[in-house]
C-alpha cells in the first residue's frame, strides 16, 4: 500500500510569519529533497495558537499536530520523524 | 553580515511587540520598567552573562525604540517611565540615525589573523611561500604568525589546503564601508556620525546588539493617536516583506490608523522617465556616465566622501521625492510617513523634505501589526487603482531594477546605453568609486544600491531577500498567465 503523504502546514499569520515563519517557506533550500517528496507543504492561514498563549510563534501544523517556535533546524527534525513515523 | 533571522533580531521584535502593546493599552508609562522583568524571566538561561545584564540591554533596546540618544541621554538611575513621559509628549531630533549601546559591545580584539590546531605543518608551506611580509614561522612543525609583521592582507588564508587559518574580524569596522566605526581607548564602539552614510551595516553585523539605529516610530504613533491625517508612503521593497497580497496589505495599514496608502512605486516611475531622459541628453551631449540617485545610503556617501559624484549623480529626485507631490496634491492637509527597509532614508528626509513627518521600517510596522492583532492575510484586499505604469517600477527595490526602469523608458534611436551595477557598498567598491574621478567607468549609466542586492536586503527588512523574491514572483506570477 502506499504511503499518504505527511501534512505540513506552516502557520502565515503576521506574528508567525515575522518571528521567523517566513524563514520555513525556503523549505526548499535547507529540507532533504527525499524529506521533501514525502510531504505536502503549505502555508495557512493564522492557527489561532498565539492567542490560547502556550508556546511561541512560528507555529507549524504537522499531521494535525500543532509544534510551536519551530526553527528550520527543528523544522527538518519533525518531518524527518513525521516520515519516518508514517 | 549576520543572518537577518537570529536570536537578535527575534528578541529585538519581540520587545518591540511588548512596548507596544503597553502603548495601545495606555500603561507605558506604568509598565515601561516592568518589561525588561517580563522580557526576560528568572527562569531564562541567559545568553549573555547573566540575565541582569540581558535585561539592561532589554532597556536599552526600549529607549533605542523611543528615539533616545543612548550616547547622551543615558541616565542609569533614571526610571524607563520617565523617559517614557518624555517620548509622549515630544518628538527627539531624528540625527544621528545610530547610537552604541557600551554595556552590549563585546570589545572585540584587533582583526586578526590566526593559526589553528589544523595546522598539519605541510612540505609546501603555501602559507610561507605567499606571505608577503615574511611573518609566518615554524614552531614545532606548526605555523605561527608574528603579529608585529602581519598586515593582515589574508593570503595565507586563502592559499592554506587544510583551512588552517582562521580570520577573526571585528564585525562592525568591517562591514562599515567608510570607517565610521571605531573603537574608543577602552576598545568599545564608537561612530563617528559625521562620517557614517546610515546604510546600517554596523547594526546588521554585530551579534551582540551593540549599535542600534533610533526609532522614528514613536513621533508616527503620537501623530495617528491624536486623530492627524497620516498617509503611508510605501516603499518598492515591501511587496514580499509580509504574507498576503498588496493590496491586503494596504488594507492592514490602514486598519493600524493610517489615512491612506501611496505606492513609492508611482514616484518611481516619474524618477526613470526624468533619468532616461537625462540619460539621454548625457550620452548625446557626450558629457560622460551619469549614477542613479534614488538610494539614500548613497547619496549620504557621495555628499561625505565623494564630493566630485555630486555632478554626476542624476538631477532627479528621488522616488519619495516625486510621491511627496502625488499625495500633496490627492491630500494637501495630511501628514507623510515613509514605511521603507531603510535607515538612510531618514537622513534624506532631514535634509530634504521638511513636508515628510517620519521614516519607519517594515520590522516596526510589523511590529505594530502583531501588537494591534491586525493579520495581514486575513484582511479584505483593498483596491490599489491603476498600476500598470509603474507596476515594473516596484522593482526599484533590486539591484539592476532601477536600471531596467530607466533603459525601458530611453528614447529609443540608436544609442544604447551600457550599464553598470553597484551592488552593494563595501570598503573595496568605495575605493573604485573613489577612483572614477580620474578614470570613468566603462559605463553611461550607474546604478548604485548600498545593500547587496537592492533594498530587499535593507537594514528594516523582515524577510530574507531569497524570500522576498519569491513572494514577488509568486505575487506577480498569475497576472502574467492571465494575460
Amino acid at each position: 500500500m502506499k504511503k499518504s503523504k505527511v501534512k505540513v502546514r506552516i502557520c502565515l499569520g503576521t506574528a508567525c510569519f515575522v518571528q521567523g515563519g517566513a524563514d520555513l517557506l525556503l523549505y526548499n533550500d535547507f529540507v532533504d529533497p527525499a524529506i521533501l517528496a514525502e510531504c505536502e507543504i503549505e502555508g495557512c492561514s493564522c492557527l489561532d495558537e498565539c492567542k490560547v498563549g502556550n508556546g511561541s510563534a512560528p507555529y507549524v501544523s504537522i499531521n494535525d499536530k500543532i509544534y510551536s517556535g519551530v526553527n528550520q533546524d527543528m523544522f527538518c527534525k519533525l518531518l524527518a520523524e513525521a516520515v519516518k513515523n508514517a | 553580515m549576520l543572518e537577518l533571522n537570529n536570536q537578535y533580531t527575534l528578541m529585538k521584535r519581540k520587545i518591540d511587540t511588548e512596548v507596544l502593546k503597553c502603548f495601545y493599552d495606555d500603561t507605558l508609562v506604568e509598565q515601561a520598567d516592568r518589561l525588561p522583568l517580563e522580557i526576560i524571566p528568572k527562569t531564562r538561561t541567559p545568553f549573555r552573562c547573566c540575565i541582569y545584564k540581558e535585561r539592561a540591554m532589554v532597556r536599552y533596546r526600549i529607549m533605542a525604540l523611543a528615539g533616545i540618544n543612548i550616547e547622551l541621554d543615558d541616565d542609569e538611575e533614571k526610571p524607563l517611565a520617565e523617559y517614557m513621559k518624555e517620548v509622549l509628549t515630544e518628538d527627539k531630533p531624528p540625527l544621528p540615525l545610530l547610537t552604541t549601546i557600551i554595556t552590549g559591545c563585546s570589545g572585540c580584539p584587533k582583526s586578526q589573523y590566526r593559526i589553528s590546531d589544523g595546522c598539519r605543518g605541510c612540505f609546501a608551506r603555501p602559507c610561507m611561500s605567499n606571505c608577503p611580509k615574511d611573518a609566518i614561522v615554524f614552531i614545532n612543525g606548526q605555523a605561527h604568525i608574528q603579529e608585529d609583521r602581519c598586515i593582515r592582507c589574508g593570503k595565507c588564508m586563502e592559499v592554506c589546503p587544510f583551512h588552517a587559518v582562521v580570520h577573526i574580524p571585528v564585525p562592525c569596522e568591517e562591514a562599515c564601508p567608510v570607517d565610521a566605526v571605531t573603537k574608543n581607548e577602552q576598545g568599545f564602539v564608537e561612530i563617528e556620525h559625521d562620517k557614517c552614510i546610515g546604510c546600517g551595516k554596523c547594526v546588521r553585523s554585530c551579534p551582540f546588539g551593540a549599535i542600534v539605529e533610533r526609532s522614528g516610530l514613536f513621533p508616527v504613533l503620537r501623530m495617528i493617536k491624536r486623530g492627524e491625517k497620516v498617509v503611508a508612503m510605501i516603499a518598492p521593497a515591501i511587496e514580499g516583506q509580509f504574507p498576503g497580497s498588496l493590496g491586503q496589505l494596504k488594507a492592514a495599514i490602514k486598519k493600524a490608523g493610517f489615512y491612506d496608502v501611496v505606492e513609492v512605486a508611482e514616484g518611481a516611475e516619474i524618477t526613470s522617465e526624468n533619468e532616461a531622459e537625462e540619460l539621454h541628453e548625457k550620452i548625446t551631449e557626450g558629457k560622460g556616465f551619469m549614477t542613479t540617485s534614488c538610494c539614500a545610503a548613497y547619496m549620504e556617501l557621495i555628499y561625505k566622501h565623494i564630493p566630485y559624484l555630486k555632478d554626476r549623480h542624476s538631477t532627479s529626485l528621488s522616488p519619495m521625492g516625486y510621491t511627496v507631490n502625488i499625495i500633496k496634491e490627492k491630500y494637501p492637509d495630511a501628514k507623510m510617513v515613509f514605511v521603507g527597509p531603510c535607515l538612510a532614508k531618514k537622513a534624506e528626509v532631514a535634509r530634504r523634505y521638511k513636508d515628510i513627518s517620519g521614516v519607519i521600517t517594515f520590522a516596526e510596522l510589523a511590529s505594530v501589526f502583531v501588537a494591534k492583532g491586525i493579520d495581514v492575510r486575513e484582511m479584505e484586499a483593498e483596491d490599489l487603482g491603476d498600476t500598470a505604469s509603474f507596476d515594473d517600477c516596484r522593482d526599484f527595490a533590486v539591484t539592476h531594477g532601477v536600471a531596467d526602469c530607466v533603459i525601458r523608458r530611453f528614447k529609443k534611436d540608436g544609442v544604447n546605453p551600457r550599464v553598470l551595477a553597484i551592488d552593494g557598498l563595501d570598503k573595496k567598491t568605495v575605493r573604485l568609486m573613489k577612483t572614477w574621478e580620474r578614470r570613468a567607468p566603462e559605463a553611461d549609466l550607474v546604478e548604485v544600491m548600498a545593500c547587496e542586492g537592492g533594498c530587499l536586503a535593507g537594514p528594516g527588512t523582515i524577510v530574507k531577500p531569497a524570500l522576498a523574491q519569491k513572494l514577488r514572483n509568486a505575487a506577480r506570477a498569475p497576472k502574467t498567465a492571465a494575460k
